[in-house]
């Protein structure tokens, strides 16, 4: 009887979960009015939400309808991550066709500028255009390898992307608002796409501080891959913020500010912080500068069989606001080291670069790590613990096994 | 007197697993209670045992649940997520039988 009372009581759970009791909870629950825009979730029938059917769900695990990583081999043997096989972080429901309207006519507003100003996206088009790649990567990206458990989804490696985005640089509509005002630190972008959810500002807008030299770099992004924004990616215009973590790259954008002080809303004041397990608040370092950072995409786990003799050892390398330098390789497990080779065009210093180490493998079990320079900072072995997970760049977690045959 | 002994002890555990039973189904109920009025999370959330299609956080019936991993999140929050425990929202009576509505109903 004691050994009963102690062990969880599964078939119990299971048995109330299927009787009519719970079917009856249900049915009786009070009817809450739900006014949040409830469209875009339903999961399709290929197993994706509604908002992203068009993906490739083959190259998608879904840790959620708003959490949907890339497979480590699905970030795919080019240098530029496909849109169909780019990654899902949303913080607000994707807005609809019909809540953003008329694209052209979406709006900007700049401030804290000499001449504050509003631009729709027609206009915009019409003032200046250029494309950059940059690599777009979750704050999160690495939170599964976490052996504390942190809450979210639990990304490996693909929480992250190589995507060439053109749009306006922001240094252009700056000139065109004669210049930013005095006093001002940083710049903070606003996405509108907590409104059609109801909830408060402070609470649900994604508005991010980053600072004010970042302007000189970003962009305002009206076309990913060569094809206008989707939606589930923040179109139509999304602020770019080369070599800054994903959620500083505002979706859905409605305003821009140069400001003396950061956000205040919870987005900014108080989630993406970087603390001590077990600690928490806005005295610690926000998700900004990505780490230097780089991982194995062929062979892994999910590459199949690998044949004894010559060996293409592939993967990605990325050197956050610095050009990466440098990427060595091992198969021991970091025991040795030996230099890989980059390979197809140089994006520049905000894409990642493929490298390859071409090597000869007997029949075995290896343990194959990467790690990446930028010239001031390398990969180092392990992660930095922190209480939400972010931030990881240690190669060791991102080293895989494979076995030789 | 054995038969006797047999039938008070089956009556005894037919009691014990009714009380069981009663009390689960009141956490069921006091946990849906806070779902859909006390904390609404049912604006947030899609969750069927609840009736519920709120799309600003995850599908709670497409996500993988844990006991510890939605006492986490209900009462520190994540994101737009309110901190129910650490804003003292929610007490933490309140915060175990939600936690125990949602993991015993989610994707069911």
């Amino acid at each position: 009887m004691k050994k009963s009372k102690n062990t969880p009581n599964l078939n119990r759970r299971n048995f109330l979960a299927g009787t009519a009791s719970v079917a009856g909870l249900a049915a009786t629950a009070s009817v809450v009015p739900i006014s949040f825009a409830n469209a875009n979730h339903t999961e399709g029938s290929k197993g994706l939400p509604d908002f992203i059917n068009w993906k490739n769900r083959d190259a998608l695990i879904v840790h959620s309808d708003k959490g949907i990583e890339t497979h480590r081999s699905a970030i795919g043997e080019g240098l530029i991550t496909p849109n169909a096989n780019v990654y899902i972080r949303n913080n607000m429901p994707t807005m609809s066709d019909a809540q953003i309207g008329d694209k052209n006519n979406w709006k900007v507003s700049f401030e804290g500028v000499n001449n504050p100003k509003s631009f729709t996206l027609a206009e915009l088009k019409a003032m200046g255009t250029t494309t950059i790649a940059t690599v777009l990567q979750c704050s999160g990206n690495g939170r599964g390898f976490f052996e504390h458990g942190p809450s979210g989804s639990q990304w490996q490696t693909g929480a992250a992307a190589c995507v060439m985005w053109t749009g306006i640089p922001v240094k252009t509509l700056v000139d065109a608002c004669g210049g930013i005002s005095s006093g001002a630190n940083f710049m903070t972008s606003a996405g509108v796409d907590y409104e059609p959810t109801g909830l408060a500002a402070k609470d649900a807008m994604v508005e991010r501080s980053v600072p004010k030299k970042v302007y000189e770099d970003a962009l305002l992004a009206w076309d990913m891959n060569g094809v206008p924004l989707p939606n589930s990616h923040g179109g139509p215009l999304r602020m770019i913020t080369p070599g800054y973590f994903g959620i500083n790259n505002v979706k859905h954008l409605g305003k821009v500010a140069f400001t003396a002080d950061e956000s205040q809303v919870k987005f900014m004041k108080s989630s993406y912080r970087i603390s001590p397990i077990g600690k928490k608040g806005s005295e610690y370092p926000t998700c900004w500068e990505m780490p230097v950072k780089s991982w194995i995409t062929r062979p892994t786990d999910e590459t199949g069989t690998v044949k004894a003799g010559k060996v293409q050892i592939v993967g990605v390398a990325f050197g956050g606001t610095r050009k990466v330098k440098s990427v060595k390789v091992s198969v021991d497990g970091g025991n040795k080291w030996q230099k890989a080779k980059f390979i197809g065009p140089d994006l520049g210093k905000f894409a990642w670069r493929q490298f390859v180490l071409e090597t000869t493998l007997s029949a075995g079990t290896y343990n194959i790590a990467s790690l990446a320079s930028n010239g001031k900072d390398k990969q180092p072995e392990l992660r930095m613990e922190n209480r939400r997970g972010y931030a990881h760049n240690g190669w060791k977690d991102h080293s895989v096994n494979i076995t030789i045959v | 007197m054995k038969l006797l002994r047999l039938i008070l002890a089956a009556t005894g555990i037919f009691f014990l697993n009714i009380s069981y039973l009663i009390a689960d189904e009141a956490k069921m109920t006091k946990g849906l209670e806070i779902f859909n009025e006390t904390a609404v999370c049912a604006a947030c959330h899609v969750l069927k045992a609840a009736g519920s299609e709120g799309n600003v956080g995850p599908n709670l019936d497409t996500v993988a649940v844990t006991t510890e991993s939605v006492t986490d999140i209900v009462t520190n929050g994540l994101g737009v997520m309110p901190a129910f425990g650490e804003d003292e929202i929610l007490t933490k009576e309140e915060i175990e039988a939600v936690v125990y509505f949602v993991v015993n109903s989610a994707g069911k």
